[in-house]
């Protein structure tokens, strides 16, 4: 392999116009990360004009960083006020809220500060690498695999929330309804849009998550408070412990491998591997018990695989010119106003944008690093507010964020109504976790597999046939029937120690 | 806004309020900045103002800084407040122009939209924001033009297959109706070109009649050029082939790199580039004549396929818009077609200009609708699925 291309690039990068689009980037990046609904798309889609002035290398730079840059960010509000703003984080909710419930916020995002830094590191060492031969790897997953995948995530759903089992799966069984609203790909038929056409593409993700995360928890909140006098959360530790360290450590490092391989699938990766990697911890978790009410793993193994897929992400579109998302389509769009076509001849043709680009991230990263340090302790305050002061404004922010998405004034109703159903279903005792996760992987579950069969010519059986769909099918069976047979086992020796539990043989790759 | 007052604070030094005054106060100049296609300078005002700190940085770059974030002040603004208020009296334009897009950013919808606004609001000297309203294949956005005041200051470039192919495969109350909208010009033409994977061994679309095997074919979608133009070829040619929908072209071009379909039809911007590399085999176009950007690529016509099926796009207002203020904007639309730009966007996005009047663009959706329809009742095919 020629390294020379990846230190010009570094030089191009060291370039003092350059490192300052990239800290600009990063910058905007992680601010409009805070604010849910305005996304990386919807910045890069504004500022897209900014950059027809400068060259190349410096806008891609700064368009890159505010796409990673908005992932780091995007753990802030999670953390501190419920707020999901994209898929990939919904499941860094479930720890990240209830660390920052119990005044320990400042070692949550610590700790997702730097995960997302090892785990964006890794992503770009394997971009450097690995990209031209796992970007193949990507082309091998056709419907047949993401169907596969898609029931292997439905599954770990299950495994991912700490209430009533039957529960979990009622919520994931509505999310997986809500799913199917929408115009049919396959026959264009409206399915339970009632003649709206603001139903016609579906339920968005955003109003769904804002509304069953965050309103719902100011609701909750509200009621409380009539009980008992709130006082401001406690803010406790700005900084994870050593004890932190060492027991994120190996679910920072898990992440990293999760996400780079899953953010690497065009669609759906990013969500896929926060959930994959979380599962994963708590399934080979001594303590399973503890995710979900607080466990500094469960907010750094998600953190770190989502910010490693966000960087892989790059591959699909710099090495075969397939936008893996909406933000990469943009990012598409800029490179073709500055006349470079993204594609199979990017690295050949323009090896500065690309090595430039890629390097731009390392660099990135650390000053995500950088900044974040200061900042945990700054956006930590916010939970010091009262809440009387403080729910009124998050939800201005969520009806808000949720009216940006698409400029349409529905939406925000839809933040409402999903918002009251979220406070039924905590007044009930269910979670929101299952039913976003299956809602989001609802729609991938419903197309592959309609795809899959409409290739196979109708024949169920080419889903185990084909390599990669087999093993994941394969391991979807044992997902499913493993617990099942442990609880046999202990059944049958009620008298030893619940044994095994140390050499779990959970420990297949995922792929 | 508390999160904003964070934001602005923890980036500039200096009082909230006076941060925001002073963003918004660059508006005008942000903008018109944004169309000169100079490197973005903030006033002198404002970077004295509220950055005092960093003169040292390079101009260039450090205004670059303030006005990003004056941007992204605006966009965190802009949402709860309604543009558009101008109109009475006057000469036009006298307000912001707002330019509503169909469809989610970084489409091609979206960028041609984005392209034009950027040069239009140059020629009349006021802003023209974008905003993007997905939904229903940009039908959503359509209603909501066509219910808005006529008064020139809302504008939408719109697909053609909304208005030729949609109406195919949903109910007649909901199909968008090009009665409810004044046609300003035409855009261009964004071509669609059917490939197939160098393994398949398939030149041409009598190579694949000849194999005689059944053909699994992506398309971007139910209801698109690429569904039509596909299903009429296999159709007219006799070939046994099921449809694989995928949701856009993107996935369909992974589908088809990843051997994991046939053949799929798609734009030609988003094949192009495999084209080149010869990860594609190109082997048809649906246009009436070879297009400038694949040249050794036959259209369908030529290897003996009555099949031509284009999407083009235009631009349109409310119906009922008055003579002078579409005559202003048609000035203004034909003045950005003819910079090099504007001229550069499209050849860099595969676009071929269809810069024609109001009334060929009618004609154009009107036998285009006819044809489609024929065609679809002759060979029996129905789209929805």
């Amino acid at each position: 392999m020629d390294i020379s291309p990846i230190i010009n690039g570094f030089g191009v990068v060291l370039e003092p116009d350059n490192l300052l689009y990239c800290l600009v980037g990063v910058i905007i990046g992680m601010l409009i990360g805070v604010l849910p609904g305005l996304g990386p798309g919807a910045t890069i889609a504004i500022l897209l004009p900014l950059t027809y002035g400068v060259g190349p290398v410096p806008a891609i730079i700064m368009l890159a960083g505010i796409f990673y840059g908005a992932q780091y960010g995007g753990t802030i509000t999670s953390v501190l006020l419920r707020l999901p703003g994209e898929a990939s984080s919904v499941v860094t909710v479930f720890d990240g809220f209830a660390l920052a419930k119990q005044g320990r916020a400042g070692t949550a995002l610590g700790i997702a500060a730097i995960g997302s830094f090892i785990g964006g590191t890794v992503s770009i060492l394997g971009l450097t690498l690995l990209a031209p031969i796992v970007a193949g790897f990507a082309l091998d997953f056709g419907p047949p695999e993401y169907a596969a995948l898609g029931v292997l995530g439905v599954l770990l759903i299950s495994s991912v929330g700490n209430g009533h089992k039957l529960k979990a799966i009622i919520a994931a069984c509505v999310g997986l309804l809500l799913a199917t609203v929408g115009r049919d790909t396959f026959t264009g038929a409206e399915r339970f849009t009632f003649d709206s056409l603001n139903l016609a593409e579906g339920i968005d993700f955003v109003p769904l998550a804002m509304g069953l995360f965050g309103l719902s928890e100011i609701l909750y909140n509200i009621e409380e408070r009539h009980n008992q006098v709130h006082s401001p959360a406690k803010v406790g530790n700005v900084w994870p412990s050593r004890k932190d360290l060492g027991r994120s450590k190996g679910a920072i490092g898990r992440g990293s491998l999760i996400g780079f391989f899953l953010g690497v699938l065009p669609g759906g990766g990013a969500t896929l591997s926060s959930l994959a990697a979380y599962a994963f911890e708590k399934r080979r978790a001594k303590q399973p018990e503890r995710f979900g009410r607080g466990a500094v793993e469960g907010v750094a193994a998600p953190e770190t695989a989502n910010n490693a897929a966000a960087t892989s992400s790059f591959i699909p579109l710099l090495t075969l010119g397939i936008p893996a998302n909406a933000t990469m389509a943009l990012i598409f769009g800029a490179l073709l106003i500055q006349g470079i076509q993204p594609g199979p001849q990017l690295v050949a043709q323009h090896p500065d944008v690309f090595w430039g680009v890629i390097n731009s991230m390392y660099i990135g990263n650390i000053l995500l690093l950088i900044m974040s340090i200061p900042m945990v302790g700054v956006f930590v305050r916010i939970l010091r507010v009262r809440p009387a002061i403080l729910a009124p404004i998050t939800v201005l922010i969520t009806l808000l964020g949720a009216y940006t998405v698409n400029n349409q004034v529905y939406d925000i109703f839809l933040v409402i109504a999903f918002g009251l159903l979220g406070y039924l279903m905590k007044k009930l005792g269910f979670e929101p976790g299952p039913l976003v996760l299956a809602f989001v992987l609802g729609s991938m579950i419903e197309n592959s597999s309609r795809q899959s069969l409409l290739i196979f010519g109708g024949d169920p059986t080419g889903f185990f046939t084909r390599p990669i769909s087999g093993t994941v099918l394969a391991l979807v069976l044992l997902v499913a029937v493993l617990p099942l047979i442990r609880k046999a086992l202990r059944r049958r020796r009620p008298a030893e120690e619940p044994a095994g539990r140390a050499d779990e043989p959970v420990e297949e790759n995922t792929p | 806004m508390s999160l904003d007052r964070h934001r602005s604070r923890s980036l500039l030094s200096g009082d909230y309020r006076k941060r925001m005054k002073t963003a918004l106060d660059v508006r005008p100049k942000l903008r018109s900045t944004h169309t000169t296609r100079t490197p973005p300078r903030g006033t002198a005002r404002t970077k004295e103002k509220s950055m005092p700190a960093s003169r040292t940085a390079p101009r260039r770059v450090l205004a670059g800084v303030l006005g990003t974030v004056a941007a992204i002040a605006l966009t965190a603004c802009g949402g709860v407040k309604t543009t558009s208020t101008g109109g009475d009296g006057g000469e036009y334009p006298s307000g912001n122009i707002e330019f509503s897009v169909g469809a989610s950013p970084g489409g091609s919808t979206d960028l041609i939209t984005r392209a034009l606004a950027q040069g239009m609001a140059k020629e009349l000297g006021v802003s023209a924001p974008v905003l993007n309203k997905p939904g229903a294949n940009g039908a959503l956005n359509a209603k909501e033009l066509q219910s808005a005041a006529p008064d020139g200051y809302k504008l939408a470039v719109q697909n053609a297959s909304l208005f030729t192919i949609t109406p195919l495969t949903v109910s007649p109350a909901e199909a968008t109706k090009i009665d409810s909208f004044d046609v300003i010009t035409g855009v261009s033409r964004d071509d669609y070109v059917m490939a197939t994977n160098p393994k398949s061994g398939y030149k041409s679309i009598k190579d694949m009649k000849e194999a005689g095997k059944p053909i699994r074919y992506g398309t971007t979608g139910v209801g698109t050029g690429a569904q039509l133009a596909s299903a009429l070829t296999f159709k007219t040619a006799g070939i046994e082939a099921t449809a694989v929908p995928f949701d856009g072209g993107s996935p369909a071009l992974t589908a088809l790199l990843g051997n994991q379909v046939d053949v799929s039809t798609m734009q030609i911007g988003e094949a192009i580039e495999n084209v080149k590399a010869g990860r594609l085999v190109p082997l048809a176009v649906f246009s009436k004549e070879r297009i400038p950007y694949l040249p050794d690529v036959p259209t369908a016509t030529e290897q003996g396929f009555d099949v031509q099926v284009t999407q083009y796009r235009f631009l349109t207002a409310p119906k009922g818009t008055p003579q002078d203020v579409k005559t202003r904007l048609l000035e203004a639309a034909k003045k950005t077609f003819a910079t090099p730009e504007y001229k550069k966007f499209n050849e860099q996005n595969s676009l071929t200009p269809m810069e024609v009047t109001p009334d060929e663009v009618l004609s154009s959706l009107q036998s285009d609708t006819a044809t489609y329809k024929k065609q679809l009742d002759e060979f029996g095919i129905s789209l929805a699925g």
